[in-house]
């Protein structure tokens, strides 16, 4: 379907689905009409990622005024600057180079030129911008301190896309984003980071669910063959028993019937038991992957400091033998941070320390539980050097 | 055979050593396991005999500090026995260390992350400094992780306890990129605190993914310590030009933490001020700092369990080697890993890295 003088466009764009002229014709109401998997960017794409190209009976090119009524082919696309014009006006324009829009003046290139997805350019516009500002400031709630700085930047977010939306102090808005993202660069690249994972991490659960169903399906029909072919197997026996056995055929039946249901029987909780487990295996490791939750800080983890009160640290000792760090006339030694307090203060806790244990007891539960001395919690004071 | 050796062959029989996978200067660290339970250990046989002076110092003080600390974040010495002429220190096996998890750039921190590391780092050094001892050498590469996520200090080869007063300590420790700025001038008395300035090392090193003040000399950490932080003037460090090898190296304005650290909340960077004072004296203990707001506010730090980690292929190897407190197959020589100042320090675990490194910022050309 595709033209063949926009032949520079041929290559780049596969038609999913033709436009049927005759269907068309009928119908003047705007409808999506063409499908098309488009390689350079522009456009909305869809799940699947191809794009959906807007098209009416009504499209006209501004520039050149020709119309779907005359040309059936007409195809219209919008440029950067958000003004339609038909392939070929595009392709009598700007085959030489760069040159100004028919329309605004702006300097416009040939391959800058994308498919139109809404009837409204508006939204067009807004859907670009609103896509480009989403590929950088992709904070998420987690990267703050709290709601209300959140808040505040996503209220920022939304000021710089209205600006830009509505080409408003557009020379400072760009200034703005560039400012963010270089103070923001490593957290943008790890939020691009943490999208793929999440991604990738959905495709597997994906992929995993459709193997899962598949094997099910397998396994589901491979349960029916084989109970197809016992049955078959179960009635040529009775068939058999009947001609060769003399005893009572009522019987043999019975008999037979009872053995065929216990073998289905079996055979249905043990494939029962296959799906089970492997379903639970899956929930169990997304369980463990996803939901360690994590906990508030709790600064210290024993109790330590709880034995505090078991003596009074002085402002100053009778102590010869640090009088010489006392005085420091030269100060170096506060300088280097040396704090005589300190010394001191490992003195009394190891005299204090230990005080609480009775001898006997606390050589006995060490030997067994040393988290069972009383004070000491597993934790042992130096003796002094 | 007396009963001490009976003994020893007792705690010898306890323990089965498998293959090598590291060596260092005084030591060979080995895979081994439990024997009744199974369980992974790592063996490190302290080689004698080959010093005049008997045991190399590093070997004593870890057995001397490990010995006494049982930590969750603490790494955990299980039992020490001689074999022939050896020594040998029985420890928790480990899987990885926080160097390796910030090398590898395939790995997205979140704060959360970040937080939860520092968390445990400072339990850990709280709990040595609580019972008066100086690890002396925090540095990425020390933090060890476990396979459940917990970070575990280790490598007390450096560690000593707390001086009594009057007594001088040695200046000549730390790796150079962690080592706070009094002990660069050369003080002989100091306290805690220089664990504290290698923790905001650290912290400001997982941030950046990259070391934060990484010194080509003793002289040029000096310089790039003030060009980072500024100068420090006498009413922000009193004394500090008294100190033994105080030299002026040139006079550098300060520069706000937040042009460097762009994304980090304001806590955040509070709680790293506070781990980068000058004066010693000011700087935040690890007990206060685990009281710092930065903690409690959200995002909650990430459970252990949840934080990134390098793929299990070659961790098998390398962090061994890690646990071998001198393990630098290039330095010749017995010595403490901080002692020969002009040897960059994180030669070997680079060498290692091979080709994949070349590309990281972190490895800058010392060659000239």
């Amino acid at each position: 379907m595709s033209n063949r003088a926009n032949g520079w466009l041929r290559g780049t764009i596969v038609r999913k689905s033709g436009v049927s002229t005759a269907s068309s014709t009928r119908t003047s109401t705007p409808q999506i009409q063409s499908t098309s998997t488009t390689v350079f960017g522009g456009g909305v794409k869809d799940a699947s990622g191809r794009t959906s190209e807007y098209f009416s009976m009504e499209d006209q090119c501004p520039v050149c005024k020709s119309d779907r009524y005359l040309n059936p082919k007409l195809r219209l696309l919008v440029s950067a600057c958000y003004h339609k014009m038909c392939e070929s006006c595009i392709d009598r324009l700007f085959t030489l180079g760069p040159a100004p829009c028919p329309i605004c003046g702006k300097i416009l290139r040939k391959l800058a030129f994308t498919p139109q997805t809404f009837e409204d350019l508006g939204v067009e516009k807004e859907v670009a911008v609103r896509r480009r500002i989403a590929k950088e400031f992709n904070k998420r709630r987690e990267d703050f301190p709290d709601l209300h700085a959140y808040n505040d930047y996503l209220e920022e977010v939304e000021d710089i896309t209205f600006n830009l939306i509505n080409d408003i102090d557009v020379a400072e808005t760009e200034a703005r984003i560039v400012q963010y993202r270089q103070e923001n660069a490593a957290l943008i690249e790890l939020n691009i980071q943490r999208e793929e994972q999440y991604a990738q991490y959905l495709k597997e659960q994906e992929d995993f669910e459709r193997q899962e169903r598949e094997q099910r399906a397998a396994e589901l029909r491979r349960a029916e063959e084989e109970e197809r072919e016992e049955r078959e197997k179960g009635r040529r026996e009775i068939i058999d028993k009947l001609e060769t056995s003399d005893k009572d055929a009522i019987k043999l039946v019975a008999r037979s019937r009872l053995e065929a249901m216990r073998r289905a029987s079996a055979r249905s909780t043990s494939s029962g038991n296959v799906l089970q487990s492997s379903s639970r295996l899956l929930r169990s490791r997304a369980a463990q992957s996803t939901v360690v939750p994590d906990v508030p800080h709790v600064p210290l983890q024993d109790n330590w400091y709880a034995y505090e009160d078991m003596f009074t640290l002085r402002d100053n000792y009778d102590d010869p033998a640090s009088e010489a760090v006392r005085r420091d006339r030269e100060g170096i030694m506060r300088a280097g941070g040396y704090r005589v307090e300190q010394a001191w203060e490992r003195a009394l806790r190891c005299a204090v320390a230990g005080l609480e244990i009775m001898p006997l007891e606390g050589l006995h539960s060490t030997a067994s539980d040393p988290a069972a001395v009383p004070g000491a919690g597993g934790d042992v004071v130096m003796a002094s050097a | 055979m007396d009963a001490v050796e009976k003994a020893n062959a007792e705690r010898q029989r306890r323990w089965a050593k498998d293959q090598k996978i590291g060596e260092g200067t005084y030591a060979v660290v080995y895979r081994g396991r439990e024997v009744a339970t199974g369980r992974k250990v790592a063996i490190k046989k302290i080689k004698v005999g080959q010093f005049k002076d008997g045991l190399d110092m590093s070997a004593i003080r870890e057995v001397k500090y490990l010995r006494e600390l049982k930590h969750q974040n603490v790494i955990e010495l299980l039992d020490v026995f001689s074999s022939k002429m050896n020594l040998n220190l029985v420890l928790e096996f480990l899987d990885t260390d926080l160097e390796l998890v910030i090398k590898d750039r395939s790995l997205v921190f979140l704060p959360a992350d970040i937080k939860s590391w520092m968390a445990m780092t400072f339990r850990g050094l709280e709990f040595c400094h609580r019972n008066f001892i100086l690890h002396r050498d925090l540095k990425p590469n020390n933090l060890l992780i476990a396979a459940d996520g917990q970070l575990k200090l280790a490598d007390f080869g450096l560690a000593r306890d707390f001086a009594d007063p009057g007594y001088k300590m040695t200046c000549q420790v730390i790796t150079r990129w962690y080592r706070p700025a009094e002990l660069l001038f050369g003080s002989r008395y100091y306290s805690t605190a220089v664990d504290i300035w290698s923790v905001g090392c650290i912290f400001a090193e997982l941030m950046l993914r990259t070391p934060y003040l990484p010194g080509e000399s003793d002289m040029d950490q000096l310089k790039t310590i003030f060009r980072a932080l500024g100068t420090p003037t006498e009413e922000e460090w009193p004394g500090h030009t008294k100190l033994p090898d105080y030299v002026p190296v040139g006079q550098f304005p300060k520069t706000p933490l937040r042009d460097l650290f762009t994304a980090a909340s304001a806590d955040c960077l509070n709680l790293l001020s506070k781990c980068l004072i000058y004066e010693p004296r000011r700087r935040i203990s690890a007990k206060e700092a685990l009281n710092h707001p930065y903690f409690f506010a959200l995002p909650y730090p990430t459970h252990p369990s949840k934080l990134p980690k390098p793929a299990p292929k070659r961790s098998s190897l390398l962090p061994l080697e890690e646990l071998d407190g001198n393990a630098e197959p290039n330095s010749s020589g017995p010595g403490v890993k901080a002692n020969p100042p002009n040897k960059l320090k994180r030669k070997h675990s680079e060498d290692g890295m091979n080709e994949r490194s070349k590309s990281i910022a972190r490895r800058l050309d010392f060659s000239q």
